[in-house]
């Protein structure tokens, strides 16, 4: 109570004594806190030279335009592969990745229950799972695939093992924190009822998590199919393979159109995913988009012509339910034993068989070579032994390191692009930031439709038509990370507490100041993270443009796997290993310095 | 009514979809008075608070604060009257992750241009005010700490102040201690009379417990299911006479034993640990 006793307030009386000024406490900024923002701005400034040094400007886009424009008069028409092979090839690809990204999921269960905090036996096997988290995810799916061509020649194996090993990363993470997020209470009632870990685990766990780990599966699989493409350019089988075989041999218009295959195939898996995601886990499409708005309609006349059939089946049969009473007769608990086929569980069967059928077309498809996973181990020390100790063979250090430092500029110029772009975009396409539905509407479609673009698709064309070169790649970088920033900048402005918002437009502020002072300091936490989420994910994609030829470390990768370098694969490896674990580490430490 | 009324509401209507949550309600407020609008949850007190600065639209009706047609404001103008206007809400509403000093400060934002980024971003000027009014609700010390440090009962004390911060001429508290504890409780009610009475505000604020309601208001608006069923100065009025008037209203004995229990749980807040 003492508290509110206090004399009366500053602006009637100028109060005696020491001002109001002297009395405040001072304001304390931690070293740590400013150690971190100069980080920040010298991250930001770096990013600031790249995007000078990129050379990307309107007039030289212009004139890449009218590249374009000749290139295309060059090319003339698209053309397609024989259908059949077409079919056979897109067959391939889907089952690969399919197979692939399953993979990953299977071995990401164990990984990701080790390395939740509420789950792990302890403190070691926590940091074996982060470990196998972080590893997995800084070894580009490319360079495993170009160590398994070795291993196992040309076929589906390598790339099925690429996807798989190189998706553990970001699927485990994602599992691990889903089961961190789980209600504790089923597994503490399974605990307390006796259940053992397993048990818990099955029963408390399980089923809480399963609706987010078959999205993040669904979302990985997309993910692998765009990433497939690249897969192809070292020698995996599919439609990659065809693409690069064309563009090599100077077939502009048969490559052009494989991309245009693929860009397709995408987009049709998007939807296909988001289908299962509705019919499997009943997530409702919450309203915003045109196509949420589509399903929503079908799905409503469903429910109303379901709903008037039972309510016919109702009022036909007699009114004797099975009431708690009447199932004492045994009779009745045999009866019970038989779970009635509702509609639901029909859909569900339906479902699940489909997708068992899927699995195993898909498996079948790549026609495995079984017998190759017993045979390799043979020549894995042969193989290790070109690999290890890693050298820089002809190249001098200073190329190499320069190589990866033009690697990591290319990374930088398109995150900073994409983060001016994503912001505006991003936050014009929230809900609470929106001047009207309209903008956000036509924000969100535009965040969608460059997200149906895949970046590597995008830069192989700029690259074919602009000539090789890193500014081809930061375009098409920075473009595809404004699809991927935009929404989930959007998403996380969204999901900021409305209270604070509403109690500053009660005090008559402004649209703009309710933005800048309520919507970005609750959203600041995640912007950070997905700037660096964004930056780390384009370390990675810049390495793999170079074996495109999108500049960079990525052309002496390729040269090297190609040239049978093996020591310096692992140089370059390693590098950029260094870098992925020095972006994470600085992602880390800004997430918690930053609250 | 000797004097003009700063607050005029006249046959409001609200629905939101077939749900009616105001019906036909009429409310006149004169300036200084502290007004308890006391209700259920359900009741409509919270809809009528919103009313009152244009937070959500009107159905049908008149409703005049300060001499402003409200639902006939938008853009600036609305504004402005909402600047005049402070609301302290029952979750507080702060922004966690700023400091203490820079929530209060975004209750001036109003009189100032454009977006703020920052402590920086405010006029030495409004530091000091702003510093002033933590002084005034004893936070002075937490001025730099961030706002999710606090305990609930002082964060509301922060929101107090940020809504001092607009040099209100009316407060509008929606159940301003439904989340805290008996102690903080009376703290802040203590606070929001003492203030209301030195700068002279007209105080409107929801409560659902009579004890409270009595011991604080000098004038009673009893709601339920969107309609005025008490309009009295407390003068000589006791919880008895409250409860007669809700027992008169209500439609069943189960709506009376719900309005028993609530009204009564004056001494029962739920708490939430800030």
């Amino acid at each position: 109570m003492s508290t509110i006793t206090a004399p009366a307030p500053p602006p009637l009386a100028p109060s005696p004594g020491p001002s109001i000024a002297e009395r405040a406490p001072k304001r304390v900024i931690s070293p740590e806190r400013v150690a971190a923002a100069s980080t920040l701005l010298v991250i930001v400034g770096l990013a600031v030279v790249a995007v000078a040094e990129s050379g990307i400007s309107l007039p030289g886009m212009i004139e890449s335009w009218s590249h374009a424009e000749r290139f295309f008069a060059r090319v003339g028409s698209i053309t397609f592969p024989e259908p059949a092979e077409l079919l056979y090839l897109t067959a391939l690809t889907v089952g690969l990745v399919l197979c692939g990204t399953l993979l990953a999921a299977v071995i990401s269960v164990p990984v990701a229950y080790i390395a939740a905090s509420n789950t792990t036996p302890g403190p070691a096997w926590r940091a074996a799972g982060r470990f196998i988290t972080v590893i997995t995810r800084a070894v580009p799916d490319v360079v495993l695939a170009m160590v398994f061509v070795l291993m196992f020649s040309i076929g589906s194996l390598p790339g099925i093992l690429a996807i798989g090993i190189h998706s553990i990363g970001m699927i485990s993470k994602l599992f691990a924190d889903a089961i961190e997020q789980i209600d504790e209470g089923p597994r503490m009632a399974i605990r307390a009822a006796g259940g053992s870990k397993f048990q818990q685990f099955t029963s408390g766990i399980l089923p809480q998590v399963l609706p987010s780990w078959v999205a993040t599966v669904l979302h990985r699989n997309d993910i692998n199919l765009r990433g497939s493409v690249v897969l192809g350019y070292v020698g995996v089988a599919g439609l990659g393979l065809e693409m690069s075989y064309a563009f090599k041999s100077l077939n502009y218009s048969l490559g052009l159109g494989i991309a245009l295959v693929i860009f397709a195939l995408c987009v049709a898996m998007e939807i296909v995913s988001s289908v299962v995601r509705r019919a499997m886990l009943g997530i409702q499409p919450s309203g915003r988009g045109l196509g949420d708005r589509v399903v929503r309609g079908v799905t409503d006349a469903r429910a109303a012509r379901s709903s008037r059939r039972t309510d016919a089946a109702r009022s036909g049969a007699p009114t004797s339910g099975p009431g708690l009473a009447s199932t004492a007769a045994s009779g009745d608990l045999e009866a019970a034993l038989r779970r009635p086929w509702t509609g639901s569980r029909v859909r569900n069967t339906v479902w699940g068989w489909t997708a068992v059928a899927v699995v195993v077309g898909s498996v079948l498809i790549c026609d495995i070579h079984w017998g190759d996973l017993v045979t390799f181990w043979a020549k894995v020390p042969a193989i290790a032994a070109q690999f290890w100790p890693p050298s820089f063979g002809n190249y001098e250090a200073s190329t190499l390191v320069a190589a990866m430092g033009a690697t990591i500029g290319i990374a930088l110029a398109a995150t900073l692009l994409s983060f001016a772009f994503s912001v505006l975009i991003g936050s014009l396409a929230a809900r609470n930031v929106a001047p009207n539905g309209a903008v956000r509407s036509s924000m969100r479609l535009v965040l969608v439709i460059i997200r149906g673009v895949p970046e590597i698709i995008l830069a192989i064309v700029l690259i074919v038509i602009t000539g090789l070169g890193s500014q081809a790649g930061t375009i098409a970088l920075a473009f595809g990370g404004i699809g991927l920033l935009g929404k989930l900048i959007a998403d996380s402005f969204e999901e900021v507490a409305s209270g604070p918002e509403r109690a500053l437009r009660a005090a008559g502020a402004t649209r703009g100041q309710v933005y800048a002072s309520a919507t970005l300091p609750q959203g600041r936490r995640a912007l950070l993270g997905h700037s660096f989420y964004l930056l780390d994910s384009n370390i990675r994609c810049a390495t793999i443009l170079g074996i495109v030829g999108g500049g960079g470390v990525g052309y002496y990768l390729l040269n090297a796997g190609q040239g049978s370098n093996y020591a310096v694969v692992t140089t370059i490896v390693l590098m950029i290993l260094a870098t992925v674990l020095i972006v994470e580490g600085l992602a880390v430490w800004m997430r918690r310095v930053f609250r | 009514m000797s004097k003009a009324s700063v607050i005029e509401v006249a046959g409001l209507t609200k629905e939101f979809g077939r749900t009616v949550a105001l019906h036909d309600v009429a409310l006149g407020v004169q300036p200084g008075e502290i007004v308890v609008l006391l209700g259920l949850s359900g009741s409509g007190k919270s809809t009528l608070l919103r009313q009152l600065v244009g937070l959500e639209t009107t159905t049908s009706g008149s409703v005049r604060v300060l001499g402003e047609e409200v639902p006939s404001l938008g853009g600036r103008r609305l504004r402005a009257l909402r600047s005049r206007i402070g609301f302290v809400f029952q979750q507080f509403e702060l922004v966690g992750s700023l400091t203490v000093l820079e929530n209060v400060l975004t209750g001036a934002l109003a009189g100032l241009r454009g977006p703020r980024l920052g402590l920086w971003a405010y006029p030495r000027r409004l530091k000091l005010v702003a510093l002033g009014h933590l002084d005034r609700v004893g936070l002075l010390d937490r001025a730099y700490q961030r706002a999710d440090t606090l305990s609930g009962g002082q964060q509301q004390r922060v929101a107090i102040a940020r809504a001092l911060m607009q040099n209100p001429e009316i407060l509008l508290a929606d159940e301003p201690v439904a989340s805290l504890d008996p102690e903080s409780s009376d703290q802040v009610m203590n606070l929001i009379r003492e203030i209301a009475m030195e700068a002279g505000l007209t105080v409107v604020c929801s409560l659902h417990q009579v004890d409270l309601a009595l011991s604080w208001a000098d004038r009673i608006v009893g709601l339920r299911h969107g309609e005025v069923v008490l309009d009295t100065s407390v003068e000589g009025l006791s919880k008895a006479q409250v409860m007669e008037v809700y027992g008169r209203v209500a439609t069943s004995t189960s709506e009376l034993e719900a309005i028993t229990v609530e009204l009564a749980e004056s001494t029962q807040h739920r708490t939430v640990v800030g």
